[in-house]
This record gives C-alpha cells, sequence and structure tokens, in this order.
C-alpha cells in the first residue's frame, strides 16, 4: 500500500527535523516547507492528504494560510494546526478558519493519534 | 462639588490675582518657550492686544505640543496664538471667589488646574489667577479631596498598566520557552526510538538537537532573571580579570552548537588580552549577540572579534545574516520588538536579548551599537571601559 503523504509546514527548523523524523516513524510519507510562502503550489504539486501547519510564521500566520487552503475548491486536503500557542485559541482558530482539528506541539502521542485518526478515515 | 465649607465665599477674585504678564499674540512660538525656560516658576502667560484677552499660553500644553514629534519644527516660528487655548476660563473680577472656583471646576479635567483669566467691567485684561496655586495654598477639604481623587486615579492607571505589561511579558516569555520545550521532548522521544533500534548515528543527531534546545532554553531563563535583577536594581557587578579571546573561544563553540548543520563558519578574531570586568556580564552580552547572529544566519561566517582602544576594548560580533532595515534599526533594543507582531514574527526568541545586552553594558559603563546592511547582515559592537593588557606568552 502507497504511504500517506504529508506536508510539514513550520519556520522552526529544529521543530521541523523532529516532527518529520517522528511520522517518518510512524510510517507516513513526509514533505517539509519552512515558510508559509508557496505552500499552495506544492499542494497542487505533491497532493499530500494532509498539511500539518505551524501558527506563528513570518509573512503570513498558519491560521491564515488555511482559509487559504479551505478556499480553493480545487484543494481537498485535510488541515491540522500545529502549534505552541494555548489551547482555547487553538480550538477557536479550529472553528474559525475551518481545519479538521489542532495539536499542541510537544504532545507526541497525541500527534500520532490525530493523524492516524485522519489518515485513517 | 459642593464648595459651602471653605470660607471663600466673601472673597472677590480681582484681590487674588497672581500674575500680570502679557505677550503679544505675534509673538513667536519659540521666544515664548525661551521665557518658560528662563522663568522656571511661570505657568500661563496671557495673549493680550489693546487690553483684550485673545488666548492663554500654558506652560505645560505648550510643552507637550512641542516634545511631540516634530513639535518645535511644525510650530516653533509659528504666532503664539496658533497652537494656544483660544478660549480660557475669563473671569470678572468682582466675582466671588466661589463662584469662580464652580466654573473652574467644572472644566474638563485636563483643564482643571489651568489659570483663569480676570478682566474688569468692560472686559480689559487684569492679570491671571492660579487655581493650582489657589488650591495648593489653601491645603483645604477641596483641594485635598480633588488632588487624592486624581491622585489615585492616576495610581490606579498606572497600576494596571504595570499589570498589563507583566501579564504580556509573561504570556511572551511562557510562549516563547515552549518552542526549546517541544524540540527537547521530540528529541527525548526520537532518541529513545533509535536506541531501541541501536542507531547510533541519528541518536547522535537527535542529541544534537536535544542541545540546541537546552542551550536556547538556558539563555532564555538567564535573560528573564537578569532582566528582573535589573529591574529590582539588585544586579551587582563583580569584576576580576580574564582572558577575553578564550571567552570569545567559548561563545563561538556555544554559536556552533546553535548553528546545528548549517554552513556557516564561526571565526574568532582576537589576539589574547586580560581584562578586567565583570566576567559574566560580558560572557552574557556576547552569548546574546551571539545566539542572535546564530538566529539570523543562515550561511557565511559568524565573527567573533575584540580589539583594544584607547580607553578599554571594542568587542564586536559579525554576521552575514539577514541585517535590518535601517528604520527598524532603533526599535531593535527595545524589550519583544522583534521588529513584527507575535503571530508572524519572523524568529524564535523572546527578543529580550538584545534590550538586556543593552542594560547590561550600560551596568558596565560601556556603550553597544550596530550597524547593519538588510540582506548582507550586522555588525554589533560594544565599548567596555577599561585597561586590557596583552598577554604574552609564558616562557
Amino acid at each position: 500500500m502507497l504511504k500517506k503523504r504529508i506536508l510539514i509546514v513550520d519556520d522552526d527548523k529544529s521543530q521541523l527535523s523532529t516532527t518529520r523524523a517522528l511520522l517518518e516513524l510512524a510510517g507516513y510519507e513526509i514533505k517539509v516547507h519552512d515558510t508559509p510562502f508557496r505552500t499552495m503550489e506544492i499542494i497542487h504539486t505533491w497532493q499530500p492528504h494532509l498539511v500539518l501547519l505551524d501558527i506563528n510564521m513570518p509573512g503570513l500566520a498558519g491560521d491564515r494560510l488555511c482559509s487559504l487552503i479551505r478556499s480553493n475548491r480545487r484543494i481537498n486536503t485535510m488541515v491540522l494546526l500545529h502549534s505552541s500557542n494555548d489551547e482555547n485559541s487553538l480550538r477557536l482558530a479550529v472553528e474559525e478558519h475551518g481545519a479538521d482539528g489542532y495539536v499542541c506541539k510537544g504532545d507526541i502521542a497525541g500527534l500520532r493519534r490525530k493523524v492516524g485518526e485522519l489518515l485513517l478515515s | 462639588m459642593s464648595l459651602t465649607a471653605i470660607a471663600i465665599e466673601s472673597t472677590q477674585v480681582g484681590e487674588l490675582i497672581s500674575s500680570r504678564d502679557e505677550i503679544s499674540p505675534q509673538l513667536r512660538v519659540e521666544a515664548v518657550v525661551d521665557q518658560f525656560f528662563l522663568a522656571r516658576k511661570l505657568e500661563a502667560l496671557a495673549i493680550v492686544e489693546d487690553h483684550h484677552v485673545l488666548g492663554l499660553a500654558l506652560r505645560g500644553k505648550i510643552f507637550a505640543t512641542l516634545f511631540r514629534r516634530f513639535g518645535f519644527e511644525l510650530y516653533g516660528r509659528s504666532p503664539i496664538l496658533e497652537i494656544v487655548d483660544r478660549t480660557p476660563l475669563i473671569v470678572k473680577a468682582s466675582e466671588s471667589l466661589d463662584a469662580t472656583l464652580e466654573k473652574a471646576m467644572k472644566r474638563s479635567l485636563a483643564d482643571i488646574y489651568d489659570e483663569i483669566v480676570i478682566v474688569d467691567d468692560d472686559d480689559r485684561y487684569l492679570g491671571l489667577l492660579s487655581v493650582k496655586g489657589m488650591v495648593l495654598a489653601q491645603g483645604d477639604a477641596l483641594s485635598q479631596s480633588l488632588m487624592q481623587r486624581e491622585l489615585a486615579l492616576s495610581k490606579a492607571k498606572e497600576m494596571q498598566k504595570v499589570s498589563e505589561i507583566k501579564s504580556d511579558f509573561i504570556a511572551h516569555v511562557t510562549h516563547e520557552l515552549r518552542s526549546p520545550t517541544n524540540v527537547i521532548l521530540g528529541a527525548a522521544e526520537l532518541m529513545q526510538l533509535m536506541v531501541k533500534e541501536g542507531n547510533h548515528a541519528e541518536m547522535e543527531r537527535y542529541l544534537g538537537l536535544l542541545t540546541i534546545g537546552a542551550v536556547n532554553m538556558r539563555a532564555i531563563i538567564t535573560n528573564i532573571l537578569d532582566l528582573s535583577k535589573i529591574e529590582a536594581g539588585k544586579m551587582e557587578i563583580l569584576a576580576g580579570p580574564f582572558e577575553l579571546r578564550d571567552l570569545l573561544q567559548e561563545v563561538a563553540e556555544m554559536t556552533r552548537i546553535l548553528l546545528g548543520g548549517r554552513a556557516v563558519t564561526v571565526v574568532v578574531e582576537a589576539e589574547p588580552r586580560i581584562f578586567v570586568a565583570d566576567f559574566v556580564k560580558v560572557r552574557q552580552i556576547l552569548v546574546n549577540l551571539a545566539s542572535n547572529a546564530a538566529k539570523f544566519t543562515e550561511e557565511g561566517t559568524i565573527s567573533l572579534g575584540c580589539e583594544a582602544v584607547v580607553d578599554g576594548i571594542v568587542l564586536s560580533v559579525r554576521d552575514s545574516g539577514i541585517g535590518v532595515r535601517p528604520e527598524d534599526l532603533e526599535k531593535l533594543f527595545a524589550a519583544f520588538s522583534q521588529v513584527e507582531s507575535a503571530k508572524t514574527r519572523q524568529h524564535q526568541g523572546t527578543g529580550l536579548g538584545l534590550t538586556i545586552s543593552r542594560q547590561l553594558v550600560q551596568l558596565l559603563g560601556g556603550t553597544i551599537t550596530v550597524e547593519s546592511t538588510f540582506g548582507h547582515g550586522s555588525t554589533f559592537k560594544v565599548f567596555l571601559p577599561g585597561n586590557p593588557t596583552p598577554q604574552h606568552p609564558k616562557d
């Protein structure tokens, strides 16, 4: 069976490399991108099943980027917000920007579980 | 507010005139400012033409206007009448003091202490009545309660502001501490997995990441502690001799760790020199500047230098990083400035490093400066007073 594809967008390179390794070990195919810009392009060409999106990023915040992804009808990838912002604000951001959920950075078990749940369905 | 308790009903305001100074409406703002500067007790000047009052120049308000950005350039050469209150409270000399005070106190809080213009029955200028002076001199119930109210009000506002700044600060700092914590957690988890697999090469890589997280975290914590010590005035200086090049080598080593695998060369350009200063603080300054350089440099060189000058030394940290826009240079040393808002902020970190570095440099009697070309890198220079002595090789 083909591996499910996950695109991780985060401007923090250390975070990017740990998240990548963790999800690769969990059996996913991973691409990382360290700026919000040109994310749409990668989604178009690589067609990931899931985008794991950091929120606090230079130039364009991840939650706004999520709205952009959602507003594009040709894209039906799932979006999971991944941030160290406080949990309540993440809950609100999920509602406001139409994400499929959120994971708190640092919650590794939660990351595996939520990614697994979304990609299984 | 009732004024009946004060035995002033019978007094006429004409008897209480505190100054009779006047100026012409054509007088330039800069000349009026000179008058206020020369006479420190002078609070107000009536603007009078043909015995008629056209306006009131008040020390506080004029200074407030001029010391705003470009205030002096904009108004300095204008006639004074252009920037003053043209509708001051004007009262006939025959009016009773309590009626006048009632009128004065009905003004908005910002104007409440403004001088009152006293005129005769033909509206000709007689002089000014100082509400402030009167209130202070009388020291009565009125002044007490009014001033207390105002004091309490401004104190409450100040407390509110301080508490807002504090909670902002705490929110900011805890958020920033989460980044390295998460990296440490992730790296630790990966280490465990690699231990199970016996994959040593990967273990070493994650150990590196773990160290970066811990170094970052320690820097943030040290900075927070330093800031609170500086603010509480509890920062002591413990001077002692140390070797500058050794210190730069140590900081260079830390910088290399922070850079991870990036293609950046870290070099030290310094002669061995003994310098007497507070070692811990000098190191903290250099660590802050160097971690900044590491944060903003993707490729090229970071160079740590030290140069002896006439009455001290100049330490420098030069990078080939992203640089700073000229308009952002002055904001650089303000706490949390990082120039952009939190959500779209360019880089991790509390933005405290430079603020603290500057405070530490000042504490040591030195100065810190920055030169930067946007897109090409920055150079931070720290001058510290003292007498560096070259260290000769031991025989």
